[in-house]
Formats: structure tokens, sequence, C-alpha cells
């Protein structure tokens, strides 16, 4: 049997890679680079962790819609000791409840804020608001790095297992997110820090290196020649010209660019973030379309015949 | 007790018997196929051969597919049958992403040959199946029906389905762990072969092919 390529996952769970990438990846870099009070306040809370939660939520939903039976999706949370999908949702769970509980004290509605009462700080200011902080902050770790983690631990497909692929997701994950901080903070009126300038160039030079040697490494191995030729012929001018060229090279100049020109941040940020979100989709998307099972030829390893 | 087969690629003559008997057994729906035979082309030129094999899960002993499952309903049994649970498969299709045999095959809607379910797909067809991952079981549903005295493989009615239709003996169903049985001798004899043997899976299907 040829190499065959997987039908199991495609658009669905290319939009899910990259909403939760964008999701967990904005509240982590906010509230690490303690820019969450710039990028503006919704109802008494950061408008970051708002987005953060919507995006987050609606690729559990398109996650959920892909699904063959929606309705058992709870299952999903049985087998965290060997399935990444139960990690993974364990980890959305756990970030939509401790996020969403971190910032209750600080919603206001009509003036009124109701958890007012509550003994932590909706911006960490305290011990309490610090503790649930750290737990929110490693479950959105998670969340960005498991959707590389389920196509490389297990999965048959060659191009998928290797430590690269998670790799690009998660820097693709933190580019991503790193324009849309500087986006919402443009929008805030707020002023965008060199230091995230010089860090979205990172992560997207880190993310073309991950993606070059992804590309160069064990290229003749079975089922991976076969994703590489697919990449190569079917998909170039979106892999190359899209994902290589546009999605990460591009956005990594305008950053060093934009480290250097402090009147053209707003529309280098906006430019930035549909590169890097369209780079990122596309990276996602493309190595679900180039997952080639290896051919199946073991047994068939007869002796020669005579002529 | 672990369950498995022998198929000897040297009879095969690829008539796709078992290929309909499965479907039929099984009351699979249109395009799922969860036994069939391919056919292929091995060696170089001018030392070509056409080939036969017969595919489908190959149970194996340390099955992939189980693992990953998120729900638990990918499970082994100690036979070494690899089945799902029906009732707690959420259709997430990782299973299939994780076996490097394509042997699972996601059910998406009800589909009939004819429109309409005809009495053998009414009556036959389980609707846990859809929407949820299905795969070969071994006809564990024949298997564990074999009364005392009875012996899987050696009984057509309590052997795997695409064994007992094989119209040229070409497939082998019994105990690997047992060494006076069919499969055992067999391997003995031969020496059968995996596919993917370099994976370790340790799958329970074994092919002869000198």
């Amino acid at each position: 049997m040829p190499a065959q390529l997987q039908h199991e996952w495609d658009l669905f769970h290319a939009t899910w890679f990259t909403l939760m990438g964008i999701g967990g990846g904005i509240f982590l870099l906010a509230r690490l680079l303690r820019v969450e009070a710039r990028l503006g306040v919704w109802f008494g809370i950061p408008a970051v962790d708002v987005v953060s939660f919507v995006l987050i939520g609606v690729g559990g939903l398109v996650l959920v819609w892909s699904l063959g039976r929606p309705f058992r999706m709870l299952r999903a949370v049985l087998k965290p000791g060997t399935s990444w999908i139960s990690r993974g949702a364990i980890a959305d769970f756990i970030f939509l409840v401790t996020g969403g509980v971190l910032v209750l004290p600080g919603l206001a509605v009509g003036g009124v804020k109701p958890f007012a009462w509550l003994p932590w700080d909706a911006w960490a200011a305290n011990a309490a608001g610090t503790a649930i902080e750290i737990v929110a902050l490693g479950a959105a770790a998670i969340v960005i790095v498991y959707a590389g983690l389920v196509l490389s631990d297990k999965a048959a497909i060659t191009y998928w297992r290797s430590p690269l692929v998670p790799a690009q997701f998660v820097l693709s994950s933190l580019a991503m997110s790193m324009a849309t901080v500087m986006v919402m903070e443009a929008l805030n009126g707020a002023p965008v820090a060199r230091v995230q300038w010089w860090l979205l160039a990172k992560f997207s030079a880190l993310l073309l290196l991950t993606i070059v040697w992804h590309v160069v490494h064990d290229r003749a191995k079975p089922g991976k020649a076969e994703a590489l030729t697919r990449l190569a012929t079917t998909y170039r001018w979106l892999f190359f010209a899209g994902v290589v060229g546009a999605g990460t090279i591009l956005p990594g100049l305008l950053a060093l660019l934009g480290a250097g020109a402090p009147s053209d941040r707003p529309a280098l940020a906006f430019a930035c973030l549909v590169l890097t979100v369209a780079g990122g989709f596309y990276l996602r998307l493309l190595t679900l379309r180039v997952g080639y099972f290896p051919p199946v030829s073991g047994a068939l390893r007869l002796s020669k015949r005579p002529r | 007790m672990r369950w498995g087969m022998v198929i000897d690629l040297r009879k095969c003559v690829g008539c796709q018997t078992c290929t309909v008997a499965c479907h039929e057994e099984n009351a699979l729906p249109p395009g799922v196929f969860w036994r069939h035979v391919v056919d292929v082309e091995v060696g170089e030129y001018p030392d070509v051969r056409r080939t036969f094999l017969p595919m489908g899960c190959q149970h194996c002993a340390e099955p992939p597919c189980v693992p990953v499952c998120p729900t638990g309903a990918s499970q082994q049994r100690k036979d070494g049958i690899v089945f799902v649970q029906y009732d707690m498969c959420i259709g997430c299709g990782y299973c299939a992403i994780a076996c490097p045999y394509r042997a699972r095959h996601m059910v998406q809607d009800h589909t009939w040959y004819f429109g309409e379910p005809t009495p053998s797909e009414a009556q036959a067809r389980e609707p846990e199946r859809h929407g949820v991952m299905t795969k070969c079981t071994f006809c564990k549903h024949r298997v564990d029906k074999a009364p005392a005295g009875a012996t899987p493989g050696v009984d057509p009615e309590y052997t795997p389905v695409c064994v007992s239709s094989c119209i040229a003996n070409a497939m082998h169903f019994g105990d690997l762990d047992d060494p006076a049985s069919n499969v055992s001798r067999l391997r003995d004899e031969h020496q059968p072969g995996v596919l993917l043997e370099e994976l370790g899976l340790k799958p329970s299907l074994f092919y002869i092919t000198e």
C-alpha cells in the first residue's frame, strides 16, 4: 500500500489550533509582560482576558462541532494519562475557570462590582490573585503547546512525528499573539514597547528556523518524502510564498522596522497581525493537509526469484 | 490467550470474498470496509510480482490507537481484541490518525445502499455506530458465542467471517498463545512476517509470503 493522505483532520482542526494558539498566547504574553492594563478595560476587567476567553471558547466550539458525537464532549477529559486531547481539554477548562475567577472581583456592571468582596485582586496584585494567575498562566501555556503535541506524540503520520511541529505551533502562536497584543495597544492609544517588536522579530526568526529545519531534516523518510513533495508541488505558493514568506519572514522584517519607527507602529502592528494570523492558520492547515501515512509494505519483502 | 490470524499470501487470489462477507456480517455502510484486499505490485523489474494483501485492523499487542483515545472508548481485551466501545466514543478521529494501518473508519451519517435500510441493514446496523469510529472486531460477536468444546478458528460458526468465507483457505484464525493451535503451527512452519514490524506494535496478523 503506498503512502496515503489522512482525511480525518482538516479545516476545523486548523481553526481550532489557531484560535487556541492566539487565545492562550495573548493571555500569557500580556500577563508576563505586564501590559494587560494598556490593552483596555471592558466592564472593569482586562480586555485582553475577554478576547482570550472568547477565542478559546470559540476554538473549543469549533472542535466540538467537528466531533462525530458532540454531546459527549465532556468525556474527552477522561484519559489525561495517555492522551494529549484529554490533557488539552483539561487545560482549556482550567484556563477558562481560573482566568474567569481571577477577573471576577473587577467585573463592573452599571457601576456596581458584584464580586468585589472576593479576597483576590483581578489584576493579581495580592497573593491570592497571584496564585490564581500562576495557575491560569500554566494552563494557558499548555493550551498553546498541546495542539502540536497532539500531532507529534503518537500519530502514525511521519511528517507530524517531530518535536519541530509543536515548536512551530508554539512559536507561531507567540508571534500571532504578540501582534494581537500590539494591535490592541494601538487601538487603545497605548504605546507599543520596543521590546515587544524585538520579541515578535525573535519569534518570527525562530519560527523560520524550525520550519526550515523540519523541511530539510529526514527528507527521505517514508511518508515524509511524500509530504514534502506535496508541499513543493500542490502547495508550493501557499507554503513558500504564503506561510514562509508573507507569514513568517515579512512580519519579522516589519517587527525590526517597528522597533526603529515609532510613528508607524500602529500600521505596522496591524500588518503584522494580518500576516502572522494568516501565516499561522495556513501553517497549521498545510501541516494537516500534507499528513501522509507511511507506506505499508513490511511483509512484502519477498526473496528474489531466479529470472 | 491472544487471538490472531495467519494469512497465506501465496494462496490469496484477491477475490474479495472476505471483504464482502465482512461487510455483510457487520452491516457496514457504503464505502466502509473493515476488511479489504489490496492489489499490490512487489519487487523491482524484472523480478516483479502481483500480490494480494488482505488488510484490516492488525489487533496489535501494543495498539497506538488505544492510549490516544481521550475517552477510553478504544479498548483492548485480555484476549488481544482491540475494539471501540461505541457509547463512549466522541468521534474525534485521534485513533484513526494514530493507526499506521489505516484500519479505522468514521461513520459520519446513516447511509444505506438503497436510500432506505434494507431489512438486513435495519436488523444488523447498530444505531450507536453513527458519528463514531468503527473498526474490525475480529468478529468478537461470533468468537464470544463459542460454547465449551467449540474452537474459534476451527468451527466456522465461531470464527471471524472473513476467515470462514475465504475460498482459498488463505486465512487462519486462532489462539497465538496456544502452541497446538492452527495459527501457532503455521507460524512455526512458515515464519510469517508482520506489516510495519519496525514500529514495534506487535500486530496479531501474520503474513506468509514464501
